[in-house]
C-alpha cells in the first residue's frame, strides 16, 4: 500500500513533467481512437460506395457469368431463387436484373454500353439509381423509358424525351434485336466509367429485347445488416448455390476492394505502431529524468533494504498510474472528438477510389473495442517502456549513488 | 561481549591503473555489541569506504566482512538487501528521507519492507517518534521539518527495524552545534538504554568526545584504535 502511495506521490514531484508526459500518452490514445474511427468510417463509406450504388451486398448469378458477362449465362429459372430470398429475414431488398452489352444510338451519335434491365420498384431497395437522377425522373415501369448517364447524354446529344435506339444480340438466336426508347432521366453516379457506359431500362422490355422472358442474369441483394454479406458460410448463400448458380457476397465479388479495405485496416496498425514508438521514447525519457533526479534517493532506498525487485515495482507502479491517468483523459477526449465527427462528419467531397464512388461526408465510427482494447494497449505500452528505466533504477549501486553528497 | 562486526584484511581501491587510489589497505577491525564507535581521520582516509563495506553497500577487492557472524560476500543481491533491512540501520549525512512521505511514513517504510503488520508498524512508529523527541510531528513531510528534526527522523527510521547495528556517516555534518548535540544525546541514550551498537564516520569532535572507542584511519590504514 505504501509502495502505491509512494508511486502516486512520486508522480507529482514534478507536476509539469508528469502533465507533459501524460499529454503525450493521452494524445497517442486520442489519435489512435480517432484514426480507427476514421478508418471504420472510411471502410463504411467504401463498402457503401460499392454495395449501395449498384452492386448490392450480394449477388446470385449463373456460374460463368462473372468471367465476361456472357449473355448466355443466365439464370434459367429464377423464381425458386427469388422465393428463397424473399423468405429470408436478413434480406432487406433484392433486385432482379438482366445485363447485356449493346449499341446505344441517337439521331446524332452512337456508342457502346452496358444495358441493365431492372425492376424499377425492386431496384429502389438495392441501388441508388433513383438518387443519382439529376434530370428527369426515375423509371416508372412504362416499357420504353430509359435512363442514361450525363456524359453519354452529351455524347449522344440527347435530352429528356429524345429517342434512343438500343441494338443487342438476342440470347439464344444471336439475331440482332432493336428497340426504341425515350430518355426518361439522366443520372450521375460520379465515377466517369459508370456514367459513360451504363443505361437502365425496365426489366420486362429488356427480357423481350434479348428473347429471355422469365430469365435473369443477376439478382442483387441487400441485407438489413451489411456485415451479413461477409459471412461466406451464410445459409442463404448455400441455399442459393446449385450446380449452375452461385451466390456471393461483395467481398468475393470485389476481392480487390476487400484487399484495399484490409490495407486500410493495416493503416491503423501502422499509425498505432508509429505512435507507440514515439510515445515509448517520451515515456522512457520522462522516466529516466525522474530516476536521475532521484538517484541518491534510490541509493538510500536500496541501502535501507529495498530489494531491486521492489525498486522495479515502484517505477512500474509510477508508470501504471501515469498510464491510467493519461488513459482517462485520452478516453474522454477521444470519445468527444470521435463522437462529434460521427454525427457531424468530415467533409470528403466526391471521389473515386479504386472504381468505388465515395460521396459525401465521412462519418467516424465509434466501437467498444476502441475504448477497451486501446487503453489496455496504451497502458501495456507505458509499462513496457518503463521496464528499461525500472531495471536501470534497480541496478543503482548504493555506494555510488550515495557518493553524490559524501 | 559478542562481536557484531568483524573485518579482516579489507582492501579497496578506486580508479584505473593511472589514477588508482587505495581507499582501504588491509583493515582488520572487530566491533563488539553495544559499542559507540567513531571512525575518524582526515578527508580521504577511507572512513566512508569502510562504513560502506561494513554496511554491504560496496564490495571489497579483498578481505572479508562478517556481520553478526554472516559473511556478506556470500550473499546474493536480494539476500544482501534483506540482511541490510533486518540487521543494519543507516543514518546519512544528508538526512535522506523520502520527500513525498511524511515522517511517520518514512519510519514505517523499512518495517513495511520487513512485512510487519499495520498495527505493529503504527505502534512502533509512535514509539520511535517519542524516542527521538518528535511526538506530534509525524504527519509532517521532510520539507516541513528542520535539518535536526529530519536527522532525528532518519535515526528513528534506522532504529525502527530493530537492527543489530547503526552505521552513521557524518550524521551531524549538516547540523548546527546545538542540534548536533541534541541528536547525539538521543543516539547515546539509545546506545546506553538499549545497548544499540553505533559506528560513526566523522570529523565531529562532539561525536569523538562521546564515543567509547575511536578508530583512527589514515591513508586507508588503521593508525590507532583506542577504547576509552
Amino acid at each position: 500500500m505504501l509502495s502505491l502511495k509512494l508511486a502516486w506521490r512520486n508522480l507529482f514531484r514534478n507536476t509539469r513533467r508528469t502533465i507533459l508526459t501524460s499529454i503525450l500518452i493521452s494524445s497517442s490514445l486520442v489519435v489512435l481512437i480517432l484514426v480507427d474511427g476514421m478508418t471504420l468510417g472510411m471502410v463504411d463509406l467504401m463498402v457503401g460506395g460499392i454495395t449501395h450504388t449498384l452492386e448490392g451486398e450480394a449477388q446470385v448469378l449463373r456460374k460463368g457469368f462473372r468471367n465476361n458477362f456472357g449473355v448466355e449465362y443466365y439464370l434459367e429459372d429464377p423464381e425458386p431463387l427469388i422465393d428463397i430470398i424473399k423468405a429470408d429475414d436478413s434480406v432487406s431488398g433484392f433486385g432482379p436484373r438482366i445485363i447485356v452489352g449493346g449499341m446505344i444510338a441517337s439521331s446524332y451519335n452512337t456508342t457502346g454500353g452496358l444495358i441493365y434491365g431492372v425492376d424499377a420498384e425492386q431496384e429502389l431497395g438495392v441501388s441508388r439509381i433513383q438518387e443519382a437522377i439529376i434530370e428527369g425522373h426515375y423509371l416508372s415501369g412504362e416499357s420504353r423509358e430509359i435512363l442514361i448517364g450525363k456524359p453519354m447524354a452529351d455524347l449522344l446529344e440527347v435530352e429528356l424525351g429524345d429517342r434512343i435506339i438500343i441494338t443487342a444480340a438476342a440470347v439464344d438466336s444471336n439475331e440482332i434485336a432493336q428497340e426504341l426508347f425515350r430518355v426518361k432521366g439522366i443520372f450521375e453516379f460520379g465515377p466517369e466509367e459508370m456514367d459513360k457506359n451504363l443505361v437502365f431500362i425496365n426489366l420486362e422490355i429488356g427480357q423481350q429485347l434479348l428473347g429471355m422472358q422469365g430469365h435473369l442474369h443477376q439478382i442483387a441483394i441487400r441485407f438489413h445488416d451489411p456485415e451479413t454479406s461477409k459471412d461466406t458460410d451464410l445459409p442463404l448463400f448455400a441455399a442459393l448455390t446449385t450446380n449452375e448458380t452461385e451466390a456471393l457476397g461483395w467481398l468475393d465479388l470485389q476481392p480487390a476492394i476487400g484487399g484495399i479495405i484490409e490495407m486500410t485496416n493495416y493503416s491503423t496498425a501502422i499509425v498505432g505502431t508509429v505512435l507507440f514508438m514515439l510515445t515509448s521514447l517520451g515515456v522512457i525519457n520522462s522516466m529516466f529524468m525522474s530516476i536521475y533526479e532521484r538517484i541518491y534517493e534510490f541509493g538510500v532506498a536500496k541501502a535501507i533494504g529495498t530489494t531491486p525487485w521492489q525498486i522495479i515495482q515502484l517505477v512500474l507502479f509510477e508508470a501504471l498510474f501515469l498510464a491510467l491517468m493519461s488513459c482517462v483523459f485520452g478516453l474522454v477526449i477521444g470519445y468527444m472528438l470521435t463522437n462529434y465527427f460521427s454525427t457531424s462528419g468530415i467533409p470528403f467531397g466526391t471521389a473515386e477510389v479504386a472504381g468505388v464512388l465515395i460521396d459525401g461526408n465521412m462519418y467516424t465510427k465509434l466501437a467498444a473495442y476502441q475504448f477497451i482494447n486501446f487503453p489496455v494497449y496504451v497502458t501495456l505500452l507505458t509499462l513496457v517502456a518503463a521496464i528499461y528505466p525500472a531495471i536501470f533504477a534497480s541496478r543503482i549501486v548504493p555506494s555510488q549513488a550515495l557518493q553524490r553528497s559524501l | 561481549m559478542t562481536k557484531v562486526i568483524e573485518t579482516k584484511d579489507l582492501f579497496r581501491k578506486f580508479g584505473s591503473e593511472e589514477t588508482e587510489i587505495i581507499a582501504l589497505d588491509q583493515v582488520t577491525l572487530d566491533i563488539e555489541d553495544g559499542e559507540f564507535t567513531a571512525i575518524i581521520g582526515p578527508s580521504g582516509s577511507g572512513k566512508t569506504t569502510l562504513l560502506h563495506l561494513i554496511g554491504g553497500l560496496d564490495n571489497p577487492d579483498a578481505g572479508t566482512v562478517l556481520l553478526s557472524g554472516a559473511n556478506i560476500a556470500d550473499m546474493s543481491g536480494n539476500e544482501l538487501s534483506d540482511f541490510r533491512r533486518d540487521h543494519i540501520g543507516f543514518v546519512f549525512q544528508a538526512y535522506n528521507l523520502i520527500p513525498v512521505l511524511s515522517a511517520e511514513e518514512n519510519i514505517e517504510y523499512v518495517m513495511l519492507l520487513q512485512g510487519i503488520d499495520s498495527a505493529a508498524r503504527k505502534k512502533r512508529v509512535q514509539e520511535m517518534l517519542a524516542l527521538v523527541g518528535l511526538e506530534g510531528l509525524g504527519n509532517r513531510r521532510p520539507a516541513h521539518l528542520s535539518g535536526g528534526q529530519q536527522q532525528r527522523v532518519a535515526v528513528a527510521r534506522a532504529m525502527a527495524s530493530k537492527p543489530d547495528i547503526i552505521l552513521a556517516d557524518e550524521p551531524t555534518a549538516n547540523l548546527d552545534t546545538k542540534t548536533g548535540i541534541s541528536l547525539l544525546e538521543v543516539m547515546r541514550d539509545l546506545n546506553e538504554q538499549q545497548n544499540m551498537t553505533f559506528v560513526f564516520s566523522t570529523h565531529d569532535e562532539m561525536i569523538m568526545e562521546r564515543a567509547t572507542r575511536l578508530v583512527h584511519l589514515r591513508d586507508g590504514k588503521i593508525e590507532r584504535d583506542e577504547r576509552k
